[in-house]
């Protein structure tokens, strides 16, 4: 404990304490020579005397010093000092190695905090490693589960400790007080046991139990997040007890939840909580599908035995509630359902599902970019060491350690990672914002610019980890001198530079791995693009009214004016409307239907998918119609019409040259077929659901004459730029009826964007990366060429007096140049091809052996190569022989 | 072979346990003072390097076995005198144990060989 406060003490008193071991010494000294003087020696005699007995007195200074204080640290400061001397003296150097570092570790950092919200964290709840996910799979697409099926599991006590519903996180209108302004936050709705199982306490009041949540509409109760309370009630008390209105629906608020606690859905926080009886519709129903579970397994329960009783349980409640009075194709798709378990402990994510691997890919990416810059920074930093070459000697000779001189080197790259590492935090903050600009409004934002322990560890490691990466080697190397033979030699480097060139082929292989990634998933973006979703007005708009729960008006009214409305306004062409809207991925509605005369269908119905369109649909988007579009006459009393698809055509009436004149009819559960609807047209094959989508049979019947749950979108064919079809609607809205609001009002090109993010940000990352690492090697290429140049200068000048031609000489640059070059295609080609294995899977009809990517690589790198190298070829060329000889 | 006397070497980590027998004998000393007497009582057999006391003095005030403090030297100048701290004392009692239990021990050995 003395110890420390003598050496803190020390530490600042340097100087003066130099000072008092010299008079020390000096005193030593001078008592040893009076003692000899004493003896009978002169004073010349005594002096040496005193000397020898006393030893080397600049060795025992040292040795002193070095004790003194916290010498490590002292050394370091000494040290850095030192390093950030040289860094300021030449600037280039810094600015270069710091910002190939900055963009190696941002990049790292960013990618690795996406990576980490979505498939690391686990949820702020207790044990999350104990906590499954159950999902529907199957026929229907993964998902959700009703409430009896949920009852059924959650009776499991054998294999689960607790079971906990919830439905999607949605966003709803929010009245904090009667006669507050009308806002909106997100609601969960939850079984009662949510909180006691997920083991969240609350800050105040309580949270739901069991007995909140029993009755169908019986327990208006909610409960708030500690944000909502804090930021809509200033974190009152008597928040407690008071009434909000949630979508219109009058609750108590019982309690408020610890704070971090958002939920167990990733990308959407929800805000309010309320037991899931309170929700509209048939809760209880069989056949509504709407819950998603989260359960706790007991700890000697292992997931498999979970697996396999939830598959029995499964089966068993299927066959009881699709009985043999369903018909047999619905029940086979119905029966096929399954229950899976998953992991549970990160939360629930649909982004997951999409943007897992795509992350995957990236990170490593951005690990290879890394690698890149570190080679780079190494290549610079040889290069430095060569230039200091004669000072090194110099100290080596004066008596510097070659250890003293690696950690003096290590000292500046630390200094370099250090900020290169700062700099990068701030790059990765930025770039996490521009990924998370990619994402589509509707997939929710999971991704936050919170500060993370893990992350800040993350950022910790990869910067020492890229530190000894281009710092060791360097170090060592630069102080590989021979004292004598540098000096005499006049600080030029003997042998070739093989490290470098070495790190040169080595960034050259980055890079192709790198640019050809950048090609696959361009084309594969391009490949998407080209795809013919069979209609031609991408630039149609489409939105949807977003109607109260409680509404009093007319829904068709309000709709069919709006639209009437918009079709009257100047410079729109046409207004349609459509359920499912096209490109709305994840909506999908089918039907049982028996075609007359068709084999399909004459023993058992088939599964069709269905189309609910309003007039002039088939105009409106661009598709090429044969036979009739809909129109007004198509009326709820007048005779049922429909319009097939090509596909359709295809299935159910192959080789019929008037499919018009045919009809069809939907099943209806009656044996002999419902009402006769008479095909009036065929339209060329739509893919509904987007570039993905597989094309199926399908059929379009007008809205007017059947009823649909959800409002269809309005779509609008017009000249006008998007805002001003937005201003239309909004300056409508009222005239409709109060509380009408307007969901996101998009083009359909924009959906087909946001339908393919992954592949968008894949492209854009891979390309900036791509030419990132171009650069990169194309400067360490550049580099190491005009090192040799410089070093070579004298022999050049010999062959030139010689009687070589410039056109050698800039043959013989360039031939050094393609070496190197083609060692790193060499090296890189099969890595190339292991990258393009790796990420098949995320291509879009492109083989891994992509030609365009695999050409475009080499036709970009040799364009690289060229270029770098050509400068350093064209001085070489220009090398005066007369004044090389005589430098020489 | 040379006939002279030779001197030793110090041995390693012995040189703290001389400074603080001397210090805790002889009271307060100046460095050369202090080399001085660890040389009498070595009877002059030690090649004492004088310039590595003083490492090895602060090295023992970091531990907190002796103290230092300005003072006046016998012909009125000024030097620095080290004095043995409590701590210090029950270190040399310590050290001049264990140093007794290496000694028999070696001494054993030493013996075994001269019977033979």
């Amino acid at each position: 404990m003395l110890g420390i406060w003598m050496r803190i003490r020390e530490l600042f008193r340097g100087t003066r304490l130099d000072g008092e071991l010299d008079e020390e010494v000096n005193l030593h000294l001078e008592m040893i020579e009076e003692e000899f003087r004493r003896r009978g020696m002169n004073q010349a005699e005594a002096r040496a005397a005193a000397r020898r007995e006393f030893g080397g007195v600049a060795l025992a200074k040292e040795a002193y010093r070095d004790q003194r204080g916290f010498p490590r640290l002292e050394i370091f400061v000494k040290d850095a000092r030192y390093a950030l001397r040289g860094l300021r003296r030449s600037p280039g150097f810094t600015a270069a190695a710091v910002l190939s570092l900055a963009l190696g570790i941002g990049a790292n950092t960013a990618i690795f905090s996406l990576f980490h919200t979505l498939m690391l964290r686990m949820l702020p709840v207790a044990h999350p490693e104990q906590l499954i996910s159950i999902n529907r799979t199957g026929g229907w697409g993964v998902g959700t589960v009703s409430e009896p099926l949920y009852r059924q599991i959650a009776g499991r006590t054998d294999l689960f400790s607790g079971v906990i519903a919830s439905n999607r996180v949605q966003k709803v209108r929010f009245r904090p007080r009667t006669g507050d302004r009308e806002e909106y936050a997100q609601r969960e709705y939850v079984s009662g046991n949510y909180f006691r199982v997920l083991g969240v306490q609350p800050v105040m009041g309580r949270l739901f139990s069991a007995e909140d949540n029993r009755v169908p509409g019986g327990h208006p109760l909610a409960v708030l997040s500690y944000d909502l309370w804090r930021n809509h009630f200033g974190a009152d008390p008597a928040a407690l007890g008071r009434t909000v209105l949630v979508d219109q629906q009058p609750l108590t608020v019982i309690g408020v939840a610890a704070p971090g606690f958002y939920g167990v859905e990733l990308e959407r926080r929800a805000e309010i909580w309320v037991p899931f009886m309170m929700s509209s519709g048939q809760v209880t129903s069989p056949n509504m599908w709407w819950l998603s579970m989260i359960a706790r397994k007991r700890p000697e329960v292992s997931r498999q035995r979970a697996q396999a009783a939830l598959s029995v349980l499964m089966r068993q409640h299927l066959t009881a509630l699709y009985g043999p009075r369903y018909d047999a194709a619905f029940r086979e798709k119905a029966l096929g359902q399954r229950l899976e378990v998953r992991e549970g402990a990160l939360g629930l994510s649909m982004l997951r599902e999409h943007f897992g691997k795509p992350l995957g890919v990236l990170l490593a990416l951005v690990a290879l970019v890394l690698l890149a810059a570190c080679t780079n920074v190494a290549n610079l930093l040889l290069a430095r060491g060569a230039a200091r070459q004669k000072e090194t000697a110099l100290r080596l000779s004066l008596g510097a350690t070659r250890t003293r001189l690696v950690r003096q080197a290590l000292t500046e790259t630390l200094l370099i990672a250090a900020a290169g590492s700062a700099l990068g935090i701030g790059l990765a903050a930025w770039g996490v914002r521009a990924v998370a600009g990619f994402l589509p409004e509707q997939a929710g934002n999971p991704f936050s610019n919170a500060p993370d322990l893990a992350l800040l560890a993350f950022t910790i490691a990869i910067s020492a980890g890229s530190a000894l990466l281009f710092g060791l080697g360097p170090a060592l190397r630069s102080t590989a001198v021979h004292p004598a033979a540098a000096l005499r030699s006049g600080g030029a480097d003997p042998g070739r530079p093989a490290l470098r060139r070495t790190l040169v082929v080595a960034q050259v292989a980055f890079s192709v791995v790198l640019v050809a990634l950048a090609f696959l998933f361009g084309h594969s973006l391009l490949a998407m693009r080209s795809v013919d979703l069979g209609f031609r007005n991408q630039n149609v708009i489409a939105f949807s009214l977003d109607f109260p729960r409680l509404w009093n008006g007319n829904a068709q009214q309000a709709q069919d004016r709006l639209m009437q409305t918009l079709a009257a306004t100047p410079g729109i062409y046409s207004v349609s409307g459509a359920f499912p809207p096209p490109v709305m991925i994840g909506s999908s509605s089918d039907a049982s239907i028996r075609v007359p005369g068709s084999e399909r269908t004459v023993t058992r119905p088939a599964d069709v998918d269905v189309t609910y369109v309003a007039p002039r649909y088939f105009e409106t988007i661009g598709a090429t119609l044969k036979g009739r579009d809909f129109d007004r006459n198509d009326t709820a009393t007048g005779p049922k019409v429909a319009v097939v698809n090509e596909a359709f055509v295809r299935e159910f009436l192959p080789g019929e040259s008037h499919p018009e004149s045919r009809w069809l009819s939907f099943d209806d559960d009656r044996p002999e077929g419902g009402e006769r609807t008479g095909i009036v047209g065929v339209v060329h094959d739509i893919r509904q659901n987007g570039i993905q989508d597989k094309i199926v049979a399908r059929v379009y019947v007008p809205l007017s004459q059947h009823k649909v749950s959800y409002p269809p979108d309005i779509l609008v064919r017009t000249a006008l730029p998007l805002p001003a079809v937005r201003a239309v609607v909004r300056r409508e809205l009222p005239q409709l009826g109060a509380g009408l609001v307007v969901a996101d009002v998009t083009t359909i090109r924009q959906r087909i964007d946001d339908s393919i993010f992954e592949q968008h940000l894949l492209a854009t990352l891979g390309g900036f990366f791509g030419v990132l690492a171009l650069v990169l090697a194309a400067v360490g290429l550049y580099g190491v060429m005009s090192y040799g140049m410089a070093r070579r200068a004298g022999e050049i000048g010999i062959r030139m007096a010689l009687g070589a031609k410039r056109v050698d000489v800039v043959g013989m640059v360039l031939g050094d140049a393609m070496v190197l070059f083609s060692g790193g295609l060499i090296l890189g080609f099969p890595l190339e091809w292991a990258a393009a294995l790796a990420v098949h899977s995320l291509l879009f009809d492109i083989a891994a052996a992509d030609p365009v990517a695999f050409g475009g690589t080499g036709a970009v790198l040799i364009a690289v190569a060229l270029g770098a190298a050509f400068l350093p070829a064209r001085r070489a060329a220009s090398i005066d022989p007369m004044r090389a000889l005589r430098h020489e | 072979m040379s006939t002279r006397e030779t001197k030793s070497d110090i041995l390693q980590g012995t040189l703290d346990l001389m400074v603080l027998r001397t210090l805790a004998t002889m009271g307060p000393q100046h460095g050369f003072g202090l080399a001085q007497r660890i040389q009498q009582i070595s009877g002059g057999a030690l090649d004492l390097n004088q310039g590595t006391l003083y490492p090895a003095l602060l090295r023992l005030e970091h531990r907190g076995w002796i103290r230092s403090q300005w003072g006046v030297s016998g012909n009125n100048r000024r030097a620095k005198f080290y004095e043995i701290t409590a701590a210090g004392r029950k270190q040399v009692e310590k050290e001049s144990a264990d140093w007794a239990r290496t000694v028999q021990i070696m001494d054993r050995f030493v013996r075994l060989a001269e019977t033979e």
